[in-house]
């Protein structure tokens, strides 16, 4: 047993003096180009987690064999608030979804009444028709959390894996998508 | 009666010129062509880019540095001095500093080593400038990239996983906007088809009428990693010449459009 311990230890060590990042995607040569970027260009690259690992390695369109396992992983880091509530307060919601720099939503869905909406995500106009059935509340709040659990690989953030939105402003953002009185159901959505 | 068609026939047309105005106004290329007519009207046909080109052509042609040289003995590719189309063939190998070097890094190198510029004196606002100077003298000519050394292949290589590498807090890699979303819009703009669209990569260093400021392809790069909160690539650094190595390379056989003129 002992001996199996041993070169596996070695190599960890191995692995963490000479800086290896555990992404299958960046190789040794790929990482010394990205560390000629600087240090604080290198260490956000080189953090690059095994999801984000696999969706580079298969240009976002995961085989088969790697599909479950993955959305599985993204299934995992789903957290919730602390109050359990899914749906928050639209107003705080709405604040969120048309600023730039929280949640941006606006730049990629139709949907908002206060901003002209993009079409890189699909539209969102009426979102509220799908009612507040406790099923609909958690996909909601599940595919703003993380949408590579539902959606693996595609360009919307993980708004809570990644650290951008806390759970209970997440919960403000479904509020402002399902409830029936937010401007979000009540106002006619902007277009270009 | 004839009065009242005459009215609807100036509402109609009317309309239909908000109609195609909203229209145009969807085509990057053609709203810049219409920024560009405004601005020359309003100049008396002096474009910001002419301007940097101008100080570009002084800066290169004065002899400046603790070696008081200009940088006309400069070798970018073609040999010293030779500056027409060079842009088009870079980023390229060069045996003098061993490195592959884009237009940017090529500047730098000559300013450091003709000049005998510290490394620290370089000022980028100059750099710039004679990138543009340098690039006015490629315009129409075609982009001819080919990696063929080994240190170019190499390269390009890594360039191009670098280019579909996803990382930090918003999962982006350039292919995200760049081939998986392109001609959709998050924002004003449709994302340019790096991969197909031959104009995306060839119309670097730009003036760019919206911030009112000249960009070169770094600038750009840059700036990609910057909106998409990630902090950027060094400027003159390998991950900067990789990308636009690998992105040069696919705009192979247009015509430059140089310095470029866009949003």
């Amino acid at each position: 047993m002992r001996r199996f311990y041993l070169p596996a230890v070695l190599l960890l060590l191995l692995g963490l003096a000479s800086g290896q990042t555990g992404s299958s995607y960046i190789t040794p040569e790929l990482q010394r180009l990205i560390q000629a970027g600087g240090q604080s260009y290198a260490s956000a690259l080189l953090r690059q987690d095994p999801g984000q690992a696999l969706c580079s390695t298969h240009r976002n369109r995961l085989p088969a064999e790697v599909l479950g396992p993955f959305i599985e992983e993204q299934r995992k880091t789903i957290r919730y608030p602390a109050d359990g509530k899914l749906m928050g307060d639209w107003k705080q919601g709405d604040a969120i979804f048309n600023t730039l720099a929280r949640g941006n939503c606006f730049s990629c869905h139709v949907g908002s009444p206060r901003n002209i909406g993009g079409n890189v995500g699909p539209s969102l106009e009426k979102y509220g028709q799908r009612g507040t059935s406790e099923a609909v509340q958690k996909y909601t709040y599940e595919v703003i959390y993380n949408t590579w659990a539902y959606f693996p690989c595609t360009v919307m953030y993980r708004f809570g894996h990644g650290g951008l939105l806390k759970p209970e402003e997440i919960a403000h953002v479904v509020a402002y998508l399902l409830d029936p009185a937010s401007d979000f159901n009540t106002k006619p959505a902007l277009r270009r | 009666m004839g009065r009242f068609w005459r009215l609807v026939g100036a509402a109609v047309l009317a309309l239909s010129g908000l109609f195609v105005l909203a229209q145009e106004e969807d085509d990057p290329v053609k709203e810049a062509e219409k920024q560009k007519k405004q601005l020359l009207e309003q100049s008396g046909g002096i474009l910001p880019s002419d301007l940097f080109v101008a100080q570009g052509e002084q800066l290169f042609k004065a002899k400046r540095g603790p070696k008081n040289a200009s940088l006309e003995a400069c070798d970018f590719g073609r040999g010293p001095g030779k500056l027409e189309g060079v842009v088009g063939r870079l980023p390229r190998y060069f045996f003098d500093t061993r490195k592959v070097e884009d237009l940017d890094s090529r500047i730098r190198s000559c300013m450091i080593n003709l000049q005998g510029f510290r490394p620290e004196e370089i000022r980028r606002s100059e750099v710039v400038a004679i990138a543009f100077y340098i690039a006015s003298l490629s315009n129409e000519q075609p982009m001819t990239v080919r990696p063929l050394m080994p240190q170019e292949k190499r390269l390009y290589e890594l360039g191009e996983r670098l280019f579909y590498l996803r990382a930090g807090p918003r999962d982006m890699s350039c292919a995200t906007c760049h081939v998986t979303y392109v001609g959709k819009r998050a924002g004003v703009l449709p994302y340019s088809d790096i991969l197909k669209d031959k104009r995306a990569a060839s119309h670097w260093p730009a003036f760019r009428y919206s911030n009112d400021q000249g960009w070169t392809m770094a600038d750009r790069i840059r700036g990609c990693y910057t909106v998409l909160g990630m902090p950027a690539p060094d400027f003159y650094s390998e991950p900067i010449i990789a990308l636009t190595l690998f992105m040069n390379v696919q705009a192979n056989g247009v015509r430059m459009d140089l310095p470029g003129f866009i949003r």
